[in-house]
């Protein structure tokens, strides 16, 4: 009995702490629903009475979110499919091997891992104008973040892999698979559910990303949702209600495949960073 | 040749291509232009200069520049402050929460999972909203701040030069609060129950087991995470570009920002690529902190 009255006080504390570090994101969706007179009352209304719903019409078609988010699916789906092609493999093997050049790769990633975005983007600007990479903006968008973001689907997938008995693999030999044979029918096949989830946090990031595109992509029809939502937000905007209309139409897919896929994404997580 | 192809199809050739295929995009793409921009920040760049690899030689020309230029000063300063005022509050919350979650209660799990929302959002819709909560005259937190009779009157956080560093500092703070305690979590979980069994038998109270045994037993996951904050506070672009732009009068700009000011608004790629020359060797040797303290994972 008292066990459970522990339990049930902590539930609650834990749900206020919930609740108060998730309010901004619930905030988001009440003044998406508000009218734009609504949103400056003096004490501000906590309850979605009434709502608008045709605010996320109006910005849609107003702010024409089509493009851009299709801009931003382009990005983030290039990106993730060329991540995963190239860091599959890579991950799997620094998996498989220990000795010196491995150490000595895997420490390359690591650092790799660690470049802010926002400074590595002067080189990249200036050596993609060089080479004419500027004339597809949105492939050179995709090859400059795959460049940030392997590094971090390496050690998450390689984590995965070290799971993977090898053993399997070595009896797969001894019946006559090759060595590609192997990798592909067992070791792959087995790895699948982190590559996923590692592919999944990938497109994420992805998806949101904006110091690369807002420096490399000049025309507005090829810009993905971050960089509209910037040029949304002038210094003198009063449009909140729209503004947080925007920002749920974007945010919504990524915040639903996250609490679909909650416990892996966590344990995927953490598994790659430190243990 | 046909034994390469065998080699590639079966032996440890077929290994060694896909780690050769991978390492060569990251060194053409991370690799070079990390190179490159060493290479700029020592030439004269300009928007004339810019197709050509051959720039006139600048020597430390750049480097003084950036020393000598007024708002350096200050962007430093800046840039320490925001550093360890985002990485302490991510801490202290972090901790305080992950210590909450290790008392098991039903839905403890997933409840502390929820939390990680924040860090999965774009950089940029968590700058829109903190935007709202922090506008002066209708901005929630104002309100409740009057309301909590903390404040007199209204502060206005992204255009006083009082506030604006602190207006993206609380919107970082809460951006990584939530993988600080994931991470802390993880480190707390793996410190065996019996130690504290034998130390509560012994009778010690619950002050006395966090100083000599929670906090010793992760020092190694505290190291980590602190350069982790370090790395990732250094990456933070997003609320800048969203919440101040490094405005009003550069009060909120840091080194990373400017960085990206100079060479995307003054076009002045070479002193652009000088700060992120500095920048980047902060960064690498924050790594190596990292790579050290999680060197037993990683050797598995």
């Amino acid at each position: 009995m008292t066990l459970e009255w522990r339990n049930r006080v902590l539930v609650v504390i834990a749900l206020g702490l919930a609740a108060l570090y998730l309010f901004p994101l619930y905030w988001m969706y009440v003044t998406s629903l508000k009218t734009g007179s609504d949103i400056f009352a003096t004490p501000p209304d906590f309850l979605p009475r009434d709502a608008k719903w045709g605010n996320y019409g109006y910005v849609w078609t107003s702010r024409g979110m089509a493009s851009y988010m299709w801009n931003s699916i382009v990005i983030a789906s290039g990106t993730t499919a060329l991540t995963a092609l190239l860091g599959t493999g890579c991950a799997y093997v620094l998996a498989r091997y220990r000795n010196g050049w491995i150490d000595v790769a895997l420490f390359l990633v690591l650092m790799l891992q660690v470049l802010p975005a926002s400074l590595m983007i002067t080189p990249i600007f200036v050596g993609f104008s060089q080479v004419g990479l500027l004339d597809t903006p949105r492939l050179a968008v995709i090859l400059a973040l795959t460049a940030k973001t392997m590094p971090f689907f390496v050690v998450l997938v390689r984590a995965t892999f070290m799971s993977v008995p090898a053993e399997l693999e070595e009896a797969a030999l001894v019946d006559g698979n090759s060595r590609i044979g192997a990798f592909f029918s067992i070791a792959l096949p087995l790895a699948r559910n982190g590559i996923l989830v590692s592919a999944i946090l990938i497109f994420m990031q992805a998806f949101g990303e904006y110091v690369y595109s807002k420096s490399i992509i000049q025309s507005p029809t090829l810009q993905p949702a971050s960089v509209g939502l910037n040029s949304f937000m002038g210094p003198n905007t009063f449009e909140w209600n729209n503004i947080m209309a925007y920002a749920a139409i974007y945010v919504t897919p990524i915040l639903a495949v996250f609490v679909l896929l909650q416990r892996r994404i966590v344990a995927g997580l953490t598994s790659g960073a430190l243990k | 040749m046909k034994r390469i192809i065998s080699g590639l199809w079966d032996g440890k050739g077929f290994d060694i291509a896909l780690v050769v295929v991978a390492l060569g995009f990251l060194m053409i793409f991370a690799g070079l232009p990390l190179i490159y921009n060493v290479v700029m920040s020592f030439q004269k760049v300009d928007i004339f200069s810019l197709g050509t690899f051959a720039r006139p030689f600048a020597g430390f020309d750049n480097y003084r520049a950036i020393f000598a230029d007024p708002i350096f000063v200050p962007v430093m300063k800046n840039t320490v402050i925001f550093i360890v005022a985002s990485i302490v509050g991510q801490f202290i919350i972090g901790f305080s929460l992950a210590l909450f979650f290790t008392l098991d209660f039903p839905g403890s799990g997933y409840l502390r999972g929820l939390f990680l929302v924040s860090w999965v959002m774009p950089g940029l819709v968590v700058g829109a909203i903190w935007n709202w909560i922090f506008a002066g005259d209708f901005g929630v937190l104002n309100f409740a701040l009057r309301e909590l009779g903390l404040i007199g009157g209204n502060i206005f956080w992204r255009s006083d030069t009082n506030f604006s560093l602190w207006a993206v500092i609380i919107a970082n703070i809460w951006l990584g609060t939530s993988f600080n305690m994931i991470l802390l979590s993880v480190g707390l979980a793996s410190i065996p129950r019996d130690l504290y069994e034998a130390a509560e038998l012994d009778g010690a109270n619950a002050l006395q087991r966090f100083w000599t045994i929670t906090l010793p037993m992760m020092r190694a996951t505290i190291g980590a995470i602190i350069a982790l904050g370090l790395i990732f506070t250094l990456q933070q672009f997003d609320l800048f570009a969203a919440i101040t732009s490094g405005g009003p009068a550069n009060s909120s700009n840091v080194a990373q920002y400017w960085a990206w000011e100079l060479s995307f608004r003054e076009y002045d790629f070479a002193r652009g690529a000088t700060i992120s020359v500095l920048m980047i060797v902060l960064v690498m040797i924050a790594s190596v902190v990292y790579v050290r303290s999680t060197r037993y994972e990683v050797r598995g």
